[in-house]
C-alpha cells in the first residue's frame, strides 16, 4: 500500500490532528513525527490506531463513525485507544464493544495519558517482534520451575515447596509419598496435604 | 399417601431446642442459624431421615462438604435401621464428573436422598436431566455461602422459579457472614427466597435451659505460662506484622486501611482480611505490595507454629521459611522482604536456636575453618510448658479415678485429649509415650520420676540435625545459579519397619482416635530419610547426642499407628484404661464423645464450640458425668483468638436479632415470573418498530461446563437468556453462530498468558469462528483499570525486558488482528454485554458448537477434563506445550503415573527434547550425592 511506503521503519507518524494531546508526552522511547494520514497515529506497516476520549464521545457519538469510516477498510489492524476518563462508562463501552465488532476494530481501554503513550510505543517497539513470550511459558532455573509447579494447588506457598522437596528429595519422591509422610513437614496443614495428594492422584480427564 | 406422611419415625433429639427446631422446619421453611456446636448436623440428618423413612420422593442436599457427607450418610443408614422403615433409601452423592450423564439419570428417576456438587447439580437442571419441578425438596448447608451471584443462589433460583411447592429449608452455624454489609439477612433471605429466619445462638432461652438446666459440666480452667523465649518470639513476630501493615500503608495510599492494626492482626484470618481489602486493586499493586501480604500470611503461620511445633521442629520450619526467602540471585535488596531486615526478625530466629541448642554452628565458621569443632554446643532442648501441665493432669485423674473408682454412669472412664491438628496429635502422642523414658544411668536412684520429654526432643534434634545437613545442599542446589546436570535419581523410599511391640514401660496404651493414621512410616529417627556426615560440628553435637543405651531399645514406631495391625491387638484396648487423643474437627467431634464416653476430656487447645459440645453431650446423657480440663498459654496469641471468637459470634447473633426485628415483610417475594420477564425487557428493546420476530425464539447462549464456577452464567439467566450448559472445546461462550467468547478474569489472563495457554485458545478461536472475543473481565467492586500503583516511567523502559500485562495484550492483538477485545468492569455489565452482541443476531446452535475443535479420532467427552488444578500443573513443567499437554491427559492417567514413568517412556509420548525435561524434572535429587544411611 502507498502508506507503508512513507511510513519510517522506526517512528510512530502522527496526524497533526493529534497535536497538543497530553498522550503524546508519554511517547518517550520511540520517536514520532506528524504527518498527514487518516489516522490518528499509525503505528505499523498494517497497524494504526484512532484515540478517543469516552468524555468527548460522549457528547459527539458520531465523532468516532466517521473517523472510522475514513480509515476505509485500510490497515489490517484498526486499534481503538479508549481513554476511561468518566465515571460511569458502561453504557459508553457496551456501545463500543458492539461497534468493534460491526466496524472491524479492536479497542483497547487505558486509563490515563501515560498508560496511552506507553501503549502507542508498546505496539511501534513490538511491530516485528514475534510473540514467543506468549506463545509458549519462558524457561526458567529449575528452582524456580519446582515452587511453580508445587504451588499450583491453592494455599500451597513457597516455604512448603521448599519444606516438600527438601523432605522427599525429588519431586517423584514427594508426589509418591502417602499423606501421613507429609503431614509431618513443618507448615503442611491437613488442608494443604488433602490439596497436594488430591493434585498428583486425581485422574487428569473423565473416563466413562 | 397420606399414611406415608406420618409413618412412625425414631428421632434422636434428646434435647428440648432441638425438638423445637426440628417441628419448626417440618411445618414451615425456614433458614435456622445456629451457634456451632449446639448440634447442627443432628438435627439436619434427623429431618432428612423423616422425609427418607416416608419413601417417595426426591430430596436436594445442597452445599455439604465432604465430611458432612459421611456424616450424613452414615447417621441415615443408622437411622433407617433404628426405625425399621423399609423405605428409607439413605443418601446418595453425586460428587464427582466422573459419574456419566447415564448413571445420574437413572439415580434421579429413582428418586431418595442426592448430596450434589452444586456445579453439577446447577447443570443438570439447566440441561433438564433433572426437572426441578420433580424435586419434593431442596436442604442447603452453609447458607452463609449463598451470596447473589453463587452457584447456589442460580440453583435455588431456577428451583423456585419451575417448583413452587416444594419445600425449602437453609441451615447455618456461621453468623458473622450474615452480619456484614447492608441489611445483610434481608439480601441472604432474599437469595434462599425463604421468610423467615429462626436464630439460635447460645444464649437462646430454650438453649440455655436444655444446656444448664440439668447437672452442668465441671470444667477446670488452667492458664499455663509462656516460657519467656516463646513471648519473645511472639512479640518479635507481632513486632514484625506490625511493621509489614505500616509498610503496607505506606505504599498503598488512597486504600482504606483504618482498621489495619496490630489488634486485628490477632484474629484468626488477618492476612485474608488484608488481600480480601486489597483485592479490588490487587492487579495494580506493586510486586512488593503482594510479597508483604504474602509475608503475613507467613508470619500469621509462624505465630501458630510457635504454639503448635515443639523447640526443634519450629526452628525447622524458620531455616525453611529463611531458605525460601532467599532473594532470587542477582536481585536487590528491595525485592526482600522487608520484615526480614527487622532486628525483630534476627530475634524471631536467633530465639528460636536458643531454644533448641546453644552455640555457633553458622555456615561461615564452617567455610573459614572446616576442621574446627566449635567446642561450646549444648542441647538446650526446651520443652512446652502445657506438656508438663498435661502429664499433672493425667496424674491427678490417675488419682482421682484411684479415690472414686468407677461411679455409677455410663461414661467408661476413657481420657479424651482433643488439641488442634493431627501434627499436634502425634506430637503428644509420642510425648505421652516416651514422658517416663530415662536417658539411662539414673533412674534406680529416686522411684518417683518427673515426667519429661527430653526422650523425645533428643530424638527430634538427632533428625532435625540429619535434615539440616541435607538442607543446606539442597538450598544451594536450589539456589545457586550453577545449572549442574545432575541425575543423580536416589529415590530412596523409606524403609517400613514393622516394630508393633507394645513400649516396655508404658502406662496407658496409646492409641489414635484419627481416622487417616496408616500407612508407611518413618526411620525411628523421625526424619524421612537419612545422608552422609559432612559438617564436623553438627557431628560433635550428634555425638553428645548419641542414643543412650535405653534409648536405643525403644525402636517401636511412636505416632503414628498402623492399622495394618489392628486386628491383632483391637480387641486388647480397655475403653476404661485408654488415652484418645484427636484433633478438632468441627461437628465429628460429637461422634468423638459418643463413641468414647470420655470420664475426662482434656481440652490442649481452646475452641469454643468444642466446649458445647461437651454441654450437648452432658445435657443429653443425664447418666454420664464429664470432667473437662481446659489449658491455654495466658497472654498468647491463642487466648486473644479464642475470646474474640466468642465475642464475634455474641456480636453477630445480637446483630441479627436486632435486623430481624426491623425486617420488613416481603410478601410473595417469588413473583419473577421468567415469561413476563421476559416479554417485559424485549418491550422495551423494540421501541421505534423493530422486529417482532425476536419473540419467536428466546435468546440463547451455549455456555462451557467449566463456565459455571463463575457467576457469569447465573447472570446471564438473570437477563432472561436460556443458558445451555455444554462441553466446549472452543471458547467458553458461543453467543452467535459467529461470536465465540473466551472469558478471562485479570487474575487468569496474567496466569494463562504465562503459560502460553490464551494463546493456544486464541488460535482455535480463529481456526473455527468468524469473531472471535476475548473478554477481559474485571470484578464488581474491583478498580476497572489494569495502570499499576507505581510509577509508569519507571518500568517503561525496560518494557521489552521483563514484559507486563499491557505488553502482551499488545502482543496478542498483533498477532490476532482479528480477535477483538472486551472490556468489561464486572460480570453485571457482561451479562448487558452480551445481550447487547446477540441483538437481532441467529441464535447458536449448540450441537455445533460442541463438535467445534474436537479431534476427529477422539470421543466429545474423553479429553474433556474438570480438573484446572492438574492441567495447570502439566502446564508448570519444564519444556511444556499444549500438544505435549494434550497427549499426556490423554495418555497418562494422573500426576503420580506420570512422575514414575521411566525416561524412554515420557520420551516415547512427547518426543526426546521435552521428555528428557519432564523426566529430569521429577527425577532430580535435590540432595546432590547419594546419600548413606545412618543413625540406627
Amino acid at each position: 500500500q502507498a502508506l507503508s511506503s512513507r511510513s519510517g521503519p522506526s517512528s510512530i507518524l502522527v496526524s497533526p490532528r493529534q497535536k497538543g494531546n497530553p498522550i503524546l508526552n508519554g511517547v518517550k522511547t520511540v520517536v514520532w513525527e506528524f504527518s498527514d494520514i487518516p489516522a490518528d497515529y499509525v503505528l505499523g506497516a498494517t497497524t494504526c490506531a484512532l484515540f478517543l476520549s469516552l468524555k468527548y464521545h460522549r457528547l459527539h457519538p458520531e465523532y468516532i463513525y466517521n473517523r472510522i469510516r475514513d480509515l476505509r477498510g485500510q490497515y489490517n489492524l484498526r486499534i481503538l485507544l479508549t481513554m476511561v476518563d468518566i465515571e460511569n462508562h458502561e453504557e459508553s463501552l457496551r456501545e463500543l464493544s458492539k461497534t468493534s465488532l460491526a466496524n472491524n476494530v479492536t479497542i483497547m481501554l487505558c486509563w490515563s495519558a501515560q498508560e496511552a503513550g506507553r501503549y502507542l510505543e508498546l505496539y511501534k517497539t513490538f511491530e516485528h517482534a514475534a510473540p514467543t513470550s506468549i506463545r509458549a511459558q519462558q524457561s526458567t532455573s529449575y528452582s524456580d520451575k519446582l515452587v511453580e509447579f508445587i504451588t499450583v494447588p491453592r494455599s500451597i506457598n513457597k516455604t512448603d515447596a521448599l519444606g516438600l522437596v527438601s523432605n522427599f528429595g525429588s519431586v517423584r519422591t514427594a508426589i509418591n509419598a502417602g499423606p501421613e509422610e507429609i503431614g509431618l513437614i513443618a507448615g503442611w496443614g491437613e488442608k494443604k496435604v488433602q490439596r497436594w495428594c488430591n493434585a498428583v492422584r486425581e485422574p487428569f480427564r473423565l473416563k466413562q | 399417601m397420606p399414611s406415608d406422611e406420618r409413618a412412625p419415625v425414631k428421632l434422636s433429639l434428646p434435647l428440648e431446642f432441638q425438638q423445637d427446631i426440628f417441628k419448626e422446619l417440618r411445618e414451615e421453611d425456614e433458614l435456622i442459624i445456629i451457634a456451632r456446636g449446639l448440634g447442627l448436623l443432628r438435627i439436619v440428618t434427623n429431618l432428612l431421615h423423616s422425609y427418607d423413612a416416608a419413601g417417595n420422593n426426591l430430596i436436594l442436599l445442597v452445599g455439604a462438604d465432604e465430611r458432612e457427607n459421611v456424616w450424613i450418610g452414615e447417621a441415615l443408614a443408622e437411622h433407617a435401621a433404628v426405625s425399621m422403615s423399609p423405605k428409607a433409601r439413605g443418601l446418595s452423592l453425586v460428587n464427582t464428573d466422573l459419574m456419566s450423564v447415564g448413571t445420574r439419570e437413572k439415580m434421579y428417576v429413582q428418586g431418595g436422598i442426592f448430596s450434589i456438587t452444586s456445579r453439577i447439580l446447577i447443570v443438570d437442571f439447566l440441561s433438564g436431566l433433572l426437572n426441578p419441578e420433580t424435586v419434593t425438596g431442596v436442604v442447603v448447608l452453609h447458607a452463609e455461602k449463598v451470596v447473589a451471584t453463587s452457584l447456589e443462589a442460580f440453583i435455588l433460583r431456577i428451583y423456585r422459579q419451575k417448583n413452587k411447592s416444594g419445600f425449602l429449608k437453609a441451615f447455618s452455624d456461621s453468623p458473622e457472614p450474615f452480619t456484614t454489609g447492608f441489611a445483610p439477612l434481608t439480601n441472604m433471605m432474599k437469595n434462599l427466597f425463604l421468610q423467615k429466619p429462626a436464630l439460635y445462638p447460645r444464649f437462646h432461652v430454650t438453649v440455655a435451659k436444655s444446656l444448664e438446666g440439668r447437672k452442668k459440666a465441671e470444667v477446670i480452667e488452667l492458664e499455663v505460662p509462656m516460657t519467656e523465649a516463646m513471648r519473645d518470639i511472639q512479640n518479635a513476630v507481632l513486632e514484625c506484622v506490625e511493621a509489614s501493615i505500616s509498610e503496607l500503608r505506606k505504599s498503598n495510599t488512597g486504600i482504606e486501611m483504618e482498621d489495619w492494626t496490630l489488634d486485628s492482626a490477632l484474629h484468626r484470618n488477618f492476612d485474608t482480611t488484608i488481600r480480601r481489602q486489597l483485592d479490588p486493586v490487587w492487579h495494580r499493586t506493586s510486586f512488593k505490595t503482594r510479597q508483604i501480604v504474602r509475608d503475613l500470611s507467613l508470619l500469621r503461620t509462624i505465630l501458630h507454629a510457635l504454639l503448635a511445633y515443639d523447640a526443634v521442629n519450629f526452628n525447622k520450619y524458620l531455616d525453611t521459611v529463611l531458605a525460601a526467602s532467599q532473594p532470587p540471585p542477582g536481585s536487590t535488596k528491595q525485592n526482600q522482604s522487608p520484615w526480614l531486615f527487622l532486628d525483630a526478625a534476627d530475634t524471631i530466629f536467633t530465639t528460636a536456636k536458643r531454644r533448641v541448642y546453644e552455640g555457633k554452628i553458622s555456615n561461615t565458621d564452617l567455610i573459614n575453618n572446616p576442621n574446627v569443632v566449635p567446642d561450646s554446643l549444648r542441647p538446650v532442648l526446651e520443652e512446652f510448658p502445657k506438656w508438663t501441665q498435661l502429664a499433672e493432669i493425667l496424674q491427678e485423674i490417675e488419682r482421682d479415678s484411684y479415690l472414686n473408682p468407677a461411679p455409677q454412669d455410663s461414661s467408661n472412664g476413657s481420657i479424651l485429649i482433643m488439641c488442634g491438628d493431627q501434627g499436634t496429635c502425634s506430637q503428644l502422642r509420642e510425648y505421652l509415650q516416651t514422658m517416663y523414658v530415662r536417658l539411662g544411668g539414673e533412674e534406680d536412684e529416686d522411684d518417683f520420676q518427673e515426667p519429661s520429654a527430653s526422650f523425645m526432643m533428643r530424638r527430634r534434634l538427632r533428625s532435625y540435625l540429619a535434615w539440616k545437613r541435607d538442607f543446606s545442599k539442597v538450598s544451594s542446589v536450589l539456589f545457586s545459579e550453577n545449572e549442574k546436570a545432575i541425575n543423580s535419581s536416589t529415590d530412596q523410599r523409606i524403609q517400613n519397619r514393622k516394630a508393633n511391640k507394645p513400649p516396655p514401660n508404658k502406662r496407658r496404651r496409646v492409641r489414635g482416635g484419627g481416622t487417616a493414621v496408616s500407612g508407611p512410616s518413618r526411620t525411628d529417627t523421625g526424619a524421612v530419610r537419612t545422608a552422609g556426615d559432612r559438617d564436623a560440628h553438627i557431628a560433635s553435637l550428634m555425638a553428645e547426642l548419641k542414643p543412650t543405651e535405653i534409648e536405643s531399645m525403644q525402636k517401636t514406631e511412636i505416632g503414628l499407628d498402623p492399622l495394618e495391625n489392628m486386628e491383632d491387638y483391637y480387641e486388647l484396648f480397655d475403653m476404661n484404661d485408654l488415652v484418645i487423643i484427636h484433633p478438632y474437627e468441627g461437628d465429628m467431634d460429637e461422634h468423638v464423645l459418643e463413641e468414647t464416653k470420655p470420664r475426662y476430656v482434656i481440652m490442649y487447645e481452646p475452641d469454643a464450640a468444642f466446649i458445647r459440645r461437651i454441654e450437648v453431650y452432658r445435657s443429653s446423657h443425664t447418666d454420664r458425668t464429664v470432667k473437662v480440663f481446659f489449658m491455654y498459654y495466658g497472654g498468647s496469641v491463642e487466648e486473644q483468638r479464642y475470646l474474640s471468637t466468642v465475642r464475634r459470634e455474641k456480636d453477630a447473633f445480637t446483630r441479627l436479632i436486632r435486623e430481624r426485628g426491623n425486617m420488613a415483610l416481603t410478601i410473595n417475594p417469588t413473583n419473577t415470573d421468567p415469561q413476563e420477564s421476559f416479554l417485559r425487557t424485549i418491550n422495551t428493546r423494540i421501541a421505534g418498530g423493530g422486529r417482532l420476530a425476536a419473540t419467536a425464539q428466546p435468546p440463547r447462549v451455549v455456555v462451557d461446563v467449566r463456565e459455571f464456577r463463575s457467576s457469569l452464567p447465573s447472570l446471564l439467566h438473570g437477563q432472561s437468556i436460556i443458558v445451555v450448559p455444554c462441553m466446549l472445546t472452543v471458547g467458553d461462550y458461543i453467543l452467535t453462530p459467529q461470536i465465540c467468547i473466551e472469558r478471562k478474569s485479570v487474575r487468569d489472563l496474567i496466569g494463562s498468558f504465562a503459560n502460553g495457554r490464551l494463546y493456544n485458545q486464541v488460535e482455535a478461536m480463529m481456526e473455527h469462528y468468524k469473531s472471535p472475543m476475548l473478554l477481559i473481565e474485571f470484578d464488581q467492586n474491583k478498580s476497572f483499570t489494569l495502570e499499576p500503583f507505581s510509577d509508569l516511567s519507571v518500568s517503561s523502559g525496560a518494557a521489552s525486558v521483563v514484559p507486563d500485562l499491557q505488553s502482551k495484550i499488545v502482543m496478542l492483538t498483533l498477532a490476532f488482528p482479528r480477535l477483538k477485545i472486551i472490556w468489561s468492569s464486572s460480570p453485571y455489565q457482561t451479562a448487558e454485554i452480551f445481550s447487547e452482541l446477540k441483538k437481532n443476531a441467529d441464535e447458536p446452535d449448540p450441537l455445533k458448537a460442541v463438535q467445534l475443535g474436537l479431534d476427529p479420532d477422539m470421543q466429545g467427552d474423553e479429553i474433556r477434563s474438570f480438573n484446572q488444578v492438574t492441567q495447570d500443573m502439566l502446564r508448570a513443567l519444564p519444556g511444556m506445550n499444549e500438544k505435549a499437554v494434550m497427549t499426556l491427559i490423554l495418555e497418562v492417567e494422573n500426576l503420580q503415573e506420570l512422575a514414575n514413568l521411566e525416561e524412554r517412556e515420557i520420551c516415547g509420548l512427547i518426543g526426546t527434547d521435552i521428555g528428557r525435561r519432564v523426566y529430569r524434572f521429577f527425577n532430580r535429587s535435590v540432595w546432590e550425592d547419594v546419600a548413606v544411611p545412618m543413625l540406627g
